[in-house]
């Protein structure tokens, strides 16, 4: 993976909502997509991170070198399937998930995932790099104890 | 190359193939040297090199696969052989000839051979070799003329020639002709102040992109100012201007990170469209301009649809500023006095003077109305001048001890010392004592940087002339300011009188009252209107009062009448 261990990382942590319309296998199908798409980008560009979708919201983690992650942020910004897109932390950062090309956590059929959801409303109320780190943390938990179907890189 | 798929039953899957094929062939041709392109016997282009979207002007895009070979080259800028190369594609697919070399002269003095030879069936090559006459550093830049060199967009000329081709053309039934957007952001001025210009540059071209990608292939982005943007687009099927705007406002006002930075501009949007609004260019771009100037006043974030009510209320407001700038040498200014009474003697202290200004078509129009327009023009300096000569020669003929106030606005300060000559020329040439003018100034008059103003009012002071705060607690109303000059008055604003303030109106009055007295300034209260009013102000320690109670604003020849009648009320004014 480019990038490697000693390279300079950033972190990018944000918060958006759904955009998508349609019923919950459109929209599960979807998100496999979106996380097919990222997780060869992601390989590709040296860039880790997790992605949680929980009641209509997502929580992204993106991690790498600062130019890839902007080039790639920039990218989802341009994503017309979500919006009122919120940062909550950027700044240089080791790497939380060294192992996926980008991890999912959260319940696609219109689930909700409470922990994740409690941090989620108490970072969009802050959004400071504190909430942003508490968020990252609830999510380090999800996806290695959540994650059923869709970890495969 | 492979050849066209003879089954066409199912064309969807036919796309996705070439979709997946396309970017990896495209890939190999951009290896080549020369421009090339791929097109087939609809005149489509299936694959065109980078090279190639250089010489055609094209420098940050991709082509769409499929996209229409005349619709790529109306979109290329500084391209002069566009119809020449759209023939010659239409005389290949017609014939089945042999492989045929065609000279095109570009501008600027090169020259290309563009050879067009069929590879499979329905698919043909157009090659472009740059011939040995054409230096290659030139290609490039003939290449470029009409697009913006940071952003890769068209610039304003790319767009006038689109437009007026757009426009000659037949419309489509049902459809507008072309809709012209005007975009300009907000917040992008303050981003290259704090974090520097390639920060700033980078954010317009992360702009650009994201305008490219929320728009049609076929349309056209230009950038016409540091961060102004302009988009065209012909026969818009579908999607109203109002969803293309808001399409736009939202994405751009989405988070960027640029530089390791995160920023956040917003944007207006005015749109109009032909033929419904305008039916020429420069129309459209007018009506455009004029809807993003309304959008843009009536708050962050708006977008609005040009009307015609736009064109009258410019045309309006045109109309003013040309009257305007007449009426000082027309005469039409003329100053109104209302007097200000002591509450102490019961006797009048002197007149505000109070500008006004009268046309023959306009009759007397409100200071509110005009004077923040002097102030926007430029014309208050002379203006301001005008009433400070008038005033004194008014007052010097008024009975001793009967001073006048002049306003001063924040703009006359900004040539200091030109404000202090015209008060010592006024004093001069009307023989009135500096001690009977007095100069009302605003508190944003002090919010203004540097010590020149403070100079200013120090030597205005020193003729004697006596200067006093306006409009107290309507503006920032800091303490500190009180203490930052001397002020021989403090006139209290008539909203903390009027009792429109509730309690808390009147224990401000009570406040400033004490503090004027501890500092030793005077203070008046302005709009008195009525008896209780006035025993309220007094009670609460006001020592000057001017309002309708005492007088409304009168003209110069009624001012004798006046004074004899105030002179009359002295009494009761005392009871």
């Amino acid at each position: 993976m480019a990038g490697g261990t000693h390279a300079r990382t950033h972190r990018i942590v944000y918060c958006s909502r759904n955009a998508l319309r349609g019923s919950h296998d459109a929209i599960e199908a979807e998100i496999r997509q979106i996380l097919e798409k990222s997780r060869a980008n992601n390989h590709r560009d040296g860039i880790t991170g997790a992605l949680l979708f929980s009641s209509g919201s997502f929580v992204q983690v993106l991690e790498g070198p600062i130019a890839a992650l902007e080039r790639t942020f920039e990218t989802i910004q341009r994503d017309p399937r979500h919006r009122d897109v919120t940062v909550l932390q950027i700044a240089e950062s080791n790497r939380g998930f060294p192992a996926w090309s980008m991890a999912f956590a959260g319940n696609t059929a219109g689930g909700s995932c409470p922990a994740a959801e409690a941090a989620m409303s108490a970072a969009l109320a802050d959004p400071s790099a504190a909430s942003g780190e508490q968020l990252l943390s609830v999510l380090r938990t999800l996806v290695v104890r959540e994650d059923d179907w869709a970890l495969a890189s | 190359m492979t050849a066209a798929p003879r089954v066409r039953a199912d064309r969807q899957a036919e796309a996705v193939v070439k979709a997946a094929r396309a970017p990896l062939a495209a890939r190999a041709l951009d290896g080549l040297a020369h421009g090339v392109f791929v097109f087939d016997d609809k005149l489509r282009v299936q694959l065109i090199s980078r090279p190639m979207l250089g010489l055609l002007g094209f420098t940050r895009e991709a082509v769409p696969v499929g996209h229409a070979l005349a619709a790529i080259l109306e979109r290329s800028t500084g391209f002069s052989a566009a119809a020449a190369v759209l023939q010659l594609c239409a005389q290949s697919v017609g014939g089945d000839g042999p492989t045929q070399t065609h000279r095109l002269d570009l501008a600027g003095g090169a020259a290309v051979a563009m050879r067009v030879c069929r590879i499979a069936p329905r698919r043909w090559l157009a090659e472009f070799e740059p011939l040995a006459a054409m230096p290659p550093a030139e290609a490039p830049a003939a290449a470029l003329s009409g697009s913006d060199p940071l952003t890769g967009l068209a610039d304003r000329q790319a767009v006038r020639e689109r437009l007026e081709a757009a426009l000659a053309r037949r419309p489509v039934l049902g459809r507008p002709q072309v809709v012209s957007f005007r975009l300009d952001l907000d917040g992008f001025k303050a981003i290259g102040d704090s974090l520097g210009e390639p920060v700033a540059d980078a954010l317009l071209r992360a702009v650009a992109d994201r305008l490219r990608s929320a728009l049609r292939f076929e349309d056209i982005v230009a950038r016409v100012g540091r961060d102004e943007f302009l988009i065209l687009q012909e026969s818009p099927e579908h999607v109203t201007p109002e969803a293309i705007a808001a399409r736009l406002l939202d994405l751009l006002g989405r988070p960027y990170i640029l530089h390791g930075n995160l920023l956040n501009v917003g944007a207006n949007i005015g749109h109009a469209s032909a033929p419904a609004d305008c039916s020429n260019a420069e129309d459209l771009l007018r009506c455009a301009d004029l809807a993003l100037r309304q959008a843009k006043a009536s708050g962050r974030g708006k977008s609005l649809a040009f009307e015609p009510a736009m064109q009258a209320r410019a045309q309006a407001r045109l109309a003013l500023e040309q009257d305007l700038r007449k009426a000082l040498a027309l005469a039409q200014f003329e100053l109104h006095y209302q007097p200000q009474v002591s509450l102490h003697t019961g006797r009048l202290a002197g007149f505000e003077a109070l500008l006004r200004w009268r046309t023959p078509d306009r009759g007397l129009v409100s200071p509110l109305e005009f004077v923040p327009i002097c102030e926007e023009l430029g014309l208050i300096k002379p203006i301001g001048e005008w009433v400070l000569r008038a005033a004194c020669q008014e007052a010097a003929r008024w009975p001793d001890g009967i001073r006048v106030a002049v306003n001063v606005s924040a703009p006359q300060f900004e040539a200091p010392s030109r404000l202090v000559a015209a008060v010592r020329t006024a004093l001069a040439r009307s023989g009135l004592p500096g001690g009977r003018l007095e100069l009302e100034i605003t508190e944003s008059v002090l919010l203004q940087p540097g010590l020149a103003t403070l100079e200013a009012l120090h030597a205005i002071r020193d003729m004697g002339v006596r200067i006093s705060m306006d409009d107290f607690g309507t503006g920032y109303s800091s303490l500190t300011q009180l203490q930052s000059f001397p002020f021989d008055k403090i006139k209290i604003d008539r909203s903390f009188v009027s009792g429109a303030a509730g309690p808390e109106g009147a224990a401000i009055v009570r406040a400033v009252a004490a503090l004027g007295a501890s500092l030793g300034m005077a203070i008046t209260a302005e709009g008195v209107e009525t008896g209780e009013q006035l025993d309220r102000i007094r009670a609460d320690g006001c020592t000057e009062v001017q309002g309708y109670f005492f007088g409304r604003p009168v003209p110069s020849h009624d001012i004798d009448g006046l004074i004899a009648a105030l002179a009359l009320r002295r009494e009761p004014a005392e009871a």
